[in-house]
């Protein structure tokens, strides 16, 4: 849900572009981020709705949060807030009580397995002050009566692009590599008061697992790692192709695969099937020089062209 | 009379020049005059720009036929593939690819004039067999081998289907080949023209029978009983014995027909399509191979998964039948053409060559994705039978409907798709229009055909009574 869709704002410089930093090394707005509700279908209302599954018939799935008795679900939430309020549109709030409302009745259809809130408003952690279902954990960027704070200024964009729990909130995930087993505690502890300006304060009394032992990926999904690969459409339609395409391995892997799949079976098992079928061993001699040679094209156009003089040849003769 | 004779091939060249200068004209405009968008021009089979996307797709190491754009041979592929990758500065796109095509239409010209003055001289003969001609200057017998060429070369469909990049000019090419080797008697020529035309477009198998005839029992002639007529009557005038009477009982015999010849043709076609097979196996090894190609080609011709309008009749009903019943209607749409073989080639066995002309007049009616250059063929075709269609009716009806179909299909297609104020049934109705006109003008030439020689029996037995008389 963005109520601003700055990615698409006529003002912006770099249009279909968020970066999340002054140095616009990522694009957050990216191939595989996907807008649900924009603009003025950000309401109270939907966002509700979302999250309860009460949606009227015609709604598409893609606006659907459609999530079930296992599922883990991050609700982020930034923008204006206050006490015990968050602003939306500039014209209502969502307030505490609606959230903690709306956790319940999500817990009453099972909806999620673990939910967890994470804030960063002024005045954050009292937006969860009347959460009562257990399974939630819930963040905020600043207590009562603090206020939350902008990183730095992208002088380029004209605005502040990002605030400051959130900025330390990447740093921490940047800093992670694929085999690190971060839990939510090192997470949780690596706010600094100081650099936030704030004080990053969290609720666990209804969550029943330990931090320490809850890894970020419960919560935190990666981007997935794309391999491109030649074969836009399918193959082809005949089902008993033995054919190898699109393949990234190198030929020589495939061909050790071969050698291993032939060392396995016995020897003796090879001998008599060689020596009972010729014709199906001179095929698949056949067929293994066809598929060593490589300038296949040639050897049909000149094929072609020998058609050619043998049909001149023979009308002329014959 | 020799002069009139010199000039006439000049003027024959002269016209022929003319058409290919006329061709190159065209070609050197921009985009090609918009024709190679055409649906009557260009069909999923016969359209470059898909020949060009199949290509592209085989130099990405892709199978060909993927996205069921291509739905072509892969021979053609290797040969005109590369022409329409080559761009010469400052001349339009595809324009080697439109050399030769025009070459290709030179070819079929050529080869029509030899067939024609191959049936002109047949025709010849017959007569002054039949006895209707003392020499050949009695009966002005129409140059039908020239006149075949210029109808090629001038009609505005086949300059359309050469200009509009379509690969029509081939597949006639090749069909005429065919006739061409089994006219002249070259037995492998006319098995490659046979294979080569069944492997680019399904439909000209049929042409395996008038072919088999043509190379079995010779060249178009009136039926054997008009000879044997002329014979009996003869005999009669010579004596009366008995020994004649009964030699002239046995003279029901039936022509030779000639099986060395088609069994060496059939050997010639089994040798031609092996090998055409094994190319394309060979070009298509790691693409799915022989059964990826017959499903892309021949499947996709029978089973008319592609339903964009065209001139032919399929689109619409297909575009509305249900699928319960799609196969049934599949099977009843092809069998159309096929029932009507066997009864044509019992009745038309003693003409071969108008036989082919009939049968591919019907495959252009009836075939699933049709277009100009069909009609080209066949128009062409029927020139060669000037001599005997003299008394053909509607002939001027036919034309003036051809005209105005071919005038309003453009527009009759521009206001159902870019204004929007007409529907699909604006085009079909001019399809079918284009469709019933079709059917009249086949119906007709074999009507013509059949009276033609019914009047030659007629003016034979005529002229035995009136020797008799006189004797």
């Amino acid at each position: 849900m963005l109520a601003d869709d700055m990615a698409c704002n006529a003002r912006n410089e770099y249009p279909a572009q968020v970066f999340n930093n002054e140095n616009h090394k990522l694009n957050l707005y990216g191939d595989n981020v996907e807008v649900d509700y924009r603009g003025y279908e950000v309401t109270v209302e939907n966002f509700l709705r979302v999250l309860t599954g009460r949606h009227e018939n015609a709604v598409p799935r893609s606006k659907r949060l459609l999530s079930d008795e296992g599922s883990h679900i991050l609700l982020y939430m930034t923008g204006h807030g206050g006490d015990e309020f968050l602003k939306f549109q500039d014209a209502e709030e969502l307030q505490s009580h609606d959230l903690a409302d709306a956790v319940k009745q999500m817990k009453e259809k099972r909806r999620f397995k673990e939910l967890m809130i994470m804030v960063d408003t002024c005045q954050a952690a009292t937006l969860f002050n009347q959460l009562q279902s257990p399974g939630v954990l819930a963040i905020g960027s600043s207590l009562k009566g603090e206020n939350s704070y902008s990183h730095h200024l992208d002088s380029d964009i004209g605005v502040s692009v990002v605030d400051r729990f959130t900025y330390y909130t990447l740093a921490f995930f940047e800093r992670l590599n694929i085999y690190d087993n971060a839990s939510l505690n090192s997470l949780f502890r690596s706010y600094d008061p100081k650099l936030l300006m704030s004080t990053a304060y969290y609720r666990t009394d209804l969550y029943q697992p330990h931090l320490v032992e809850v890894p970020v990926t419960n919560f935190f999904g990666s981007v997935m790692e794309t391999i491109h690969t030649n074969s836009a459409y399918k193959a082809f339609s005949s089902k008993t192709s033995n054919s190898k395409i699109n393949s990234e391995m190198p030929l020589n892997q495939l061909s050790e695969d071969d050698e291993l799949q032939k060392a396995n079976i016995p020897n003796d098992e090879l001998k008599t099937e060689k020596q009972k079928c010729p014709y199906t061993q001179m095929r698949v001699d056949l067929q293994e020089k066809l598929e060593k040679l490589e300038n296949v094209d040639t050897v049909v156009n000149l094929s072609i062209a020998v058609m050619f003089i043998v049909v001149m040849v023979s009308s002329s003769l014959l | 009379m020799a002069e009139e004779q010199k000039t006439k091939p000049c003027r024959f060249w002269i016209w022929a020049l003319t058409s290919v200068f006329f061709r190159l004209i065209l070609i050197s405009f921009k985009g090609n005059l918009n024709l190679s968008s055409r649906p009557e021009v260009s069909t999923p089979l016969t359209s470059i720009r898909r020949l060009a996307e199949g290509y592209w797709l085989k130099q990405a190491s892709m199978s060909p036929y993927a996205g069921s754009m291509y739905h072509g041979s892969p021979l053609l592929l290797s040969v005109l593939g590369p022409l329409t990758v080559q761009r010469i500065k400052g001349q339009p796109s595809h324009l080697l690819c439109s050399l030769v095509f025009v070459i290709a239409d030179i070819l079929s010209a050529m080869l029509l004039r030899g067939i024609g003055q191959k049936l002109q001289m047949a025709y010849g003969l017959n007569a002054r067999l039949l006895g209707f001609l003392k020499s050949s200057r009695d009966k002005v017998i129409l140059p039908c081998g020239d006149i075949a060429a210029l109808v090629y070369l001038w009609n505005p469909f086949t300059i359309v289907s050469c200009v509009g990049l379509s690969t029509s000019p081939i597949e006639n090419l090749a069909v005429i080949l065919a006739l061409y080797g089994a006219v002249t008697r070259r037995v492998p020529l006319a098995a490659f023209g046979l294979v080569m035309a069944t492997h680019l477009s399904l439909y000209p198998a049929t042409l395996a029978i008038p072919i088999i005839i043509l190379l079995g029992y010779g060249l178009d002639a009136p039926p054997i009983k008009l000879f044997l007529q002329t014979r009996s009557v003869e005999n009669e005038k010579s004596s009366t014995s008995t020994v004649s009477k009964q030699a002239k009982s046995k003279q029901t015999t039936r022509l030779p027909f000639l099986w060395k010849t088609v069994v060496h043709f059939l050997f010639w076609v089994l040798l031609w399509s092996l090998y055409v097979l094994v190319l394309c196996a060979l070009s298509l090894n790691k693409y799915g191979g022989l059964e990826e190609m017959f499903k892309r080609t021949y499947g996709f011709i029978l089973s008319i998964e592609d339903l964009s309008p065209n001139i032919g009749v399929f689109w619409y009903f297909f575009a509305e039948v249900f699928d319960f019943f799609r196969n049934f209607f599949l099977i009843v749409f092809h069998v159309n053409i096929l029932f009507m073989l066997l009864p044509l080639a019992i009745r038309l066995k003693h003409r071969p060559c108008f036989l082919a002309f009939i049968y591919l007049a019907i495959s252009s009616i009836l075939k699933s994705y049709p277009s100009v250059g069909d009609s080209a063929l066949y128009l062409s075709l029927w020139a060669l039978f000037v001599n005997e269609l003299v008394d053909m009716k509607f002939s001027f009806f036919l034309f003036c409907g051809y005209l105005g179909i071919s005038l309003l299909s453009p527009v009759m297609h521009n206001l159902w798709i870019w204004r929007g104020t007409g529907n699909a049934n604006f085009y079909f109705g001019n399809a079918i229009g284009y469709a019933c006109f079709q059917i009249v003008f086949v119906v007709e030439s074999v009507s013509a055909m059949l009276n033609h020689d019914r009047a030659l029996k007629r003016s034979n037995s005529n002229h035995g009574k009136s020797q008799e008389l006189s004797h």
